[in-house]
């Protein structure tokens, strides 16, 4: 079986066996951490100082 | 092999964030800070002066630009990983396929309705709901990018120019229904019709631009480091 054969169904197999559980929780709560962090910050300098981004990235916050 | 693709990704959106850096610092930076000078009276503090130094702006601006492209170059990577086998295409070809649905989930399909604004636009609705119907609209698009791509992989065995006109079907029929039936959200009274279509025109283009740099970029060190197998790397695991 090549990278070629393989389905969706043998990467979510591979990976579940490539990453440990605790891996990917600690992964996920420090996603979740800089996610609270950064929303944290949102207001309002962080955000203001984002102003020129939001206009060019078109993202719809304003 | 995940972390494989991660590290690829983050690499590949470093590339692409470096060129949205400078493409923020050159272009986009003083573009925005033109239009916010031309109309009066935009500000986003509430006593009409800003709240941040301009310089300041300018510098955190070109940092979330890299910031933004390495964000979407990890999940690229994550993506890929997990799609590749249900792509169309076959080596470099399946990133751009994902690098298109990407583009036209988070970016295309929410400006068909709402579509990029410069300073001083007048929005019909308020941020709240702006933030819903955005969430919604990514998930029409990721709806409409698996459509299309499942529609390709369905009619490809048959014939190779049909699934490409059945692949590329859902997206069209977006393209061109969306924003007839959906009302004008965003108008520009202080600017004129040439200036905004030129501005959606660089944001929309600059988007892209991360998206091809970084489905590229990806390839290019995909094609360096040999592509590895699922095989390979589970045996040496297991054994």
């Amino acid at each position: 079986m090549t990278s070629q054969s393989d389905t969706v169904a043998d990467r979510i197999e591979t990976a579940r066996a490539e990453i440990a559980p605790t891996t990917a929780l600690a992964i996920f709560g420090f996603g979740v951490a800089i996610t609270f962090t950064l929303l944290l910050l949102q207001e309002p300098l962080a955000h203001e100082s984002l102003h020129n981004f939001r206009h060019a990235a078109g993202i719809v916050c304003h | 092999m995940f972390f494989a693709y991660l590290k690829r990704g983050l690499l590949a959106g470093g590339v692409a964030g470096i060129a949205y850096g400078l493409f923020m610092a050159t272009v986009a930076n003083p573009l925005v800070g033109y239009l916010e000078h031309v109309q009066h009276g935009h500000s986003h503090a509430p006593d009409g002066g800003s709240v941040v130094a301009e310089s300041t702006t300018a510098i955190v601006s070109v940092g979330g630009g890299l910031l933004w492209a390495l964000f979407l170059g990890g999940c690229f990577g994550i993506a890929l990983y997990f799609l590749e086998p249900a792509l169309p295409g076959r080596g470099a070809a399946k990133g751009f396929v994902l690098a298109a649905s990407g583009f036209l989930t988070i970016s295309v399909t929410p400006w068909l309705v709402l579509p990029p604004f410069a300073p001083g636009a007048e929005q019909v609705l308020g941020i709240d709901t702006r933030f819903a119907l955005y969430a919604g609209l990514v998930a029409l698009g990721g709806l409409i990018a698996a459509s299309s791509v499942l529609a390709y992989n369905r009619v490809e065995p048959q014939s190779r120019g049909l699934a490409v006109v059945a692949g590329a079907l859902p997206v069209v029929t977006a393209v061109a229904v969306l924003p007839t039936v959906s009302p004008t959200l965003v108008s520009h009274p202080e600017l004129s019709a040439d200036l905004v279509a030129a501005y959606r025109a660089m944001v929309v283009l600059s988007q892209g631009s991360i998206w091809v740099l970084i489905a590229a970029a990806f390839g290019w060190l995909q094609r360096r480091n040999g592509v590895e197998t699922t095989v390979s790397e589970t045996a040496g695991t297991t054994t």
